[in-house]
């Protein structure tokens, strides 16, 4: 599964540990989403796309190996 | 993570470790067994506390542990871990099976089929319960 979120992350200036404090995970959690290594469970994904303001599927989306 | 119960174990490691070593020096228990033993629960136990005192004093502290033990992440590598680690034990010791049996040792080969059957009744226990929960 692909995502957005270093792209979003990155226009909206925010930092990976300030975003990693908002959503209760670690700084190398969003790294790890960020670089595709890590799929997060459903809750992490539906809080990130609502800190974003936007639905699970603008941020996450799924993508045939 | 680190309450009250913590530290009353974290207390009683430190005392049952230096009662060990204490009867160990006193003569009551005749092996460096218990003495080696008794350091290093007494050891691990004066760790515990003084993290455990840490974590109350020191809430920077205090967030970075409560996030490494409720991030989703950590707790996905922890569960990958052990599962690594169950495959690679029985896997271990199916070779050391055969090994045993080769060099004519009886008894290791045996006791390491049993524990290769326990591993897998567990896992298999394991399963079903699991199965019944999720």
């Amino acid at each position: 599964m692909k995502n957005r979120i270093e792209k979003i992350r990155s226009e909206r200036g925010i930092r990976q540990d300030e975003l990693a404090k908002l959503m209760g995970v670690s700084r190398q959690t969003i790294s790890s989403l960020e670089n595709g290594r890590y799929n997060p469970s459903i809750m992490l994904a539906h809080k990130i796309a609502k800190y974003f303001g936007m639905t699970i599927e603008e941020v996450f989306f799924f993508e045939e190996e | 993570m680190y309450n009250n119960k913590r530290l009353a174990l974290s207390i009683f490691w430190v005392v049952l470790g230096v009662t060990l070593v204490g009867l160990s020096f006193a003569e009551v228990l005749d092996s460096s067994l218990y003495s080696g033993m008794g350091g290093a629960l007494a050891a691990v136990g004066i760790l515990q506390i003084i993290k455990n005192l840490k974590y109350r004093n020191n809430p920077v502290y205090r967030e970075k542990v409560d996030t490494e033990v409720s991030d989703e992440r950590n707790r996905f590598l922890r569960m990958k871990s052990w599962s690594w680690a169950g495959y690679i034990v029985v896997l271990v010791e199916g070779v050391g099976v055969i090994v045993a049996m080769v060099l004519g040792q009886h008894m290791i080969q045996m006791i390491l089929s049993y524990s290769v059957c326990l591993i897998v009744f567990v896992y298999w226990l394991s399963y079903l319960i699991l199965r019944k929960k999720y």
